[in-house]
């Protein structure tokens, strides 16, 4: 039992710092300086915990598992390397929001609060070894989320979007819970190892599976891919996205799509890996589907949030894209994967955190509009949104420029070794990166050569904005440049799931 | 005159729900256990479907502890007592109160009372029966092994489950409620501008 709660440690920890924000908030009422210094502290507790808890219980090379209540839970290199992107995404997401939420009078210390335990659900998902376990845990990330959607809740806006995420989100709940129960059904057990073995036996077996089994993998599959806005299931995403307050929204498109890429692996690469070869079919016809409806409906989005909501769409489609290079047999679809998703969480958030910190005056919208001529009156915002919006575009040196041809590679690689499908997808993608080049420059060109509508003075952006920003720009150049040392992580983070 | 057609109805409902319970009983030779069950099962969805089709609100609550309860006789009839009474008084005797509570206290006296979203009722209908069939095609496809005796959940294994296998999601669940309360409070807290 001690090791048990030693390898939890990080989960602990993190809901102490969520209970300890509710505490300071509670001592000192409506004040940002000990809420930031206890959230953001604590968050840099919580990593080095994890950091230590990986090499404590796992191992220094992270390939070795561990297993905690009797396999409910699990410590590996994945788990690791998954919990410090969600450390990282939500200190992002609490470094960008003060200058925002006060402008229009919304308290830091809930949003905080709320995020950190958002934060503790992901990082059970990353960790899940039972079927049970992943379904808590995913209602406990995306929970807090319909909370953050509403935040602002003197804006219809707000309210509408939260409304249409909680519901089809809890739909989504549903078919993902009806879907455990006929697994739960078919194969007697919950644990993911458990399913994982049944379904091998299944597979060796070599008679057709049982057709509850088929349900109940379906309906997983239909309720993951709502949670990862693939289309067709994307519906809830552009109306939760622009709704919402801005940073806000710059967590929604990475944390819980990060989450529900987590819950993938664990799931589809961890308990259904027998079945690899059937389901490879379905995520590359989500992948198409999700990459080119991404893309051809940014290109009309006036409005800067929703056309990133489109987009954050696009980028689910390239990371399926790594997700079916490793059905196909290719471990470097996985790495692909994870990288993107690190690289992609990084230059969204700084995309987002660029439009949260123009947004500083309380009543300024995201249309294209607002951008014109930021190039003149804030240079440092407007070279710094660019560089983030190259990165998203794919060009090097950029994080995202490298993210994608990871992933691509691997895809081409499995084309050449008799996957043709996964082959096209690769050539699909290309397109349509190529594609998305075009409404991502559009904002540049509207920074830097349109006249502004309106002479708006320059706005002041808080020591905490810049700061994160700076950071922000320069993980997005690093990974680009010298992936080298993050490429171990992520290779031992792929090989504690896929090796 | 109006009693008369109450009565009625509530004659023709009454044979619409016992009909398929009589049909496993009689002409299928099944046990009284199957007959139980074909019944509550026919009562459970018979009161979704007024759940979800009656226009008057507060009807539609109280249809929707008719489906609640007929769901916790089919707990009681598969063997899980314990479920079951969970089932009675947290869906029924809480949440269906709460419920009703709620409508009476924020409805409008004057003004309709009448649900305004059922615009795609036939798609949605449609959707639905094909779910269904999937969903019984695939549980009578499937062989489900042989149950000899009824599954123990007496108060005993329930709580060794919880506090055995699935302690973890128990402890999960507790910071989940935690955090839906926070948020909960947040949005229905009201502004001290407002």
């Amino acid at each position: 039992m001690p090791n048990d709660i030693l390898a939890l440690g990080p989960f602990i920890a993190a809901v102490s710092v969520a209970i300890a924000v509710l505490l300071v908030d509670i001592a000192v009422p409506g004040r940002r300086g000990p809420v930031l210094v206890v959230s953001l502290g604590g968050l840099a507790l919580v990593a080095a915990l994890t950091l230590t808890t990986g090499q404590a219980v796992a191992g220094g090379d992270g390939t070795l598992r561990v297993l905690a209540f009797g396999g409910a839970y699990v410590v590996d290199g994945l788990t690791t390397f998954l919990d410090l992107i969600f450390v990282g995404i939500v200190a992002f997401t609490i470094v960008f929001a003060p200058d925002y939420l006060e402008a229009r009078g919304l308290p830091l210390a809930e949003f905080a609060m709320v995020l950190l335990f958002a934060m503790t659900g992901a990082m059970l998902i990353s960790g899940a070894g039972d079927l049970l376990v992943l379904f808590v845990a995913l209602e406990l990330m995306v929970l807090p989320g319909y909370m953050l959607a509403g935040y602002h809740k003197s804006d219809g806006y707000s309210t509408e979007g939260a409304i249409k995420y909680f519901l089809l989100g809890s739909f989504s709940s549903a078919i993902f819970l009806f879907g455990l129960a006929f697994t739960w059904g078919a194969t007697g057990t919950t644990s993911i190892e458990g399913v994982s073995g049944a379904l091998a036996a299944a597979v060796a077996g070599g008679g057709a599976l049982a057709p509850a089994l088929v349900l109940g993998l379906g309906f997983l599959t239909t309720g993951v891919a709502f949670k990862i806005a693939a289309v067709p299931f994307h519906y809830w995403t552009p109306d939760a996205y622009q709704g919402s307050p801005t940073p806000v929204t710059g967590y929604l498109s990475v944390g819980p799509k990060v989450g529900a890429f987590a819950l993938i692996l664990r799931l589809f690469v961890d308990a259904l890996g027998p079945l690899r070869v059937d389901w490879l079919q379905v995520v590359i016809i989500l992948a198409v589907f999700t990459m080119t409806l991404g893309n051809l409906v940014a290109l009309t989005q006036s409005n800067v949030k929703r056309m990133l909501a489109y987009s954050s769409i696009a980028h689910t489609g390239y990371m399926l894209v790594g997700l079916a290079a490793f059905a196909a047999g290719r471990i470097e679809g996985l790495e692909g994967l994870l990288y993107y998703g690190a690289a992609y969480s990084v230059m969204n958030l700084g995309a987002f955190a660029v439009v949260a910190a123009i947004q500083r005056r309380a009543g300024v919208t995201s249309g294209l509009d607002t951008f014109a001529g930021l190039g003149r009156r804030e240079p440092w915002l407007a070279i710094l949104m660019t560089l983030f919006l190259l990165s998203l575009t794919g060009i090097p040196p950029t994080a995202g420029f490298f993210a994608k041809a990871y992933v691509i590679l691997a895809a081409v690689q499995a084309g050449n070794a008799g996957y043709t499908a996964v082959g096209i997808l690769a050539v699909i993608a290309v397109i349509n990166a190529a594609a998305a080049a075009f409404y991502y420059l559009r904002v540049v060109v509207y920074m830097f050569m349109r006249e502004p509508r309106s002479e708006d003075a320059a706005m002041a952006h808080g020591r905490l904005m810049w700061g994160g920003l700076v950071v922000a720009s320069v993980l997005t150049v690093v990974l680009g440049l010298i992936p080298g040392p993050f490429l171990d992580i992520v290779g031992r983070a792929a090989r504690a799931i896929g090796g | 005159m109006r009693a008369w057609l109450y009565l009625i109805a509530a004659a023709v409902a009454g044979a619409i729900v016992t009909t398929p319970a009589l049909i496993v009983l009689i002409l299928l030779g099944g046990s009284f256990d199957d007959a139980l069950v074909a019944g509550l099962a026919t009562l459970m969805i018979a009161a979704g479907i007024a759940v979800v089709s009656m226009r008057d609100i507060i009807r539609c609550g109280l249809a929707m502890i008719v489906c609640f309860l007929s769901l916790a006789g089919l707990y009681v009839s598969l063997g899980a007592p314990m479920v079951a009474a969970a089932q009675v008084i947290v869906y029924i005797g809480a949440i269906s109160v709460l419920i009703l509570f709620a409508i009476m206290l924020t409805q409008e006296k004057v003004g309709s009372a009448r649900l305004t979203f059922q615009t795609q009722a036939a798609p949605a209908a449609i959707a639905a029966i094909v779910i269904a069939v999937l969903v019984s095609v695939a549980a009578f496809g499937t062989s489900w092994g042989e149950v000899s005796e009824h599954i123990r959940s007496a108060t005993v294994y329930v709580a060794h489950a919880l506090f055995q296998n699935y302690v973890l999601v128990l402890e999960a669940v507790g910071v989940l409620l935690l955090a839906a309360v926070i948020g909960g409070v947040f949005l229905a807290k009201r502004e001290k501008g407002a």
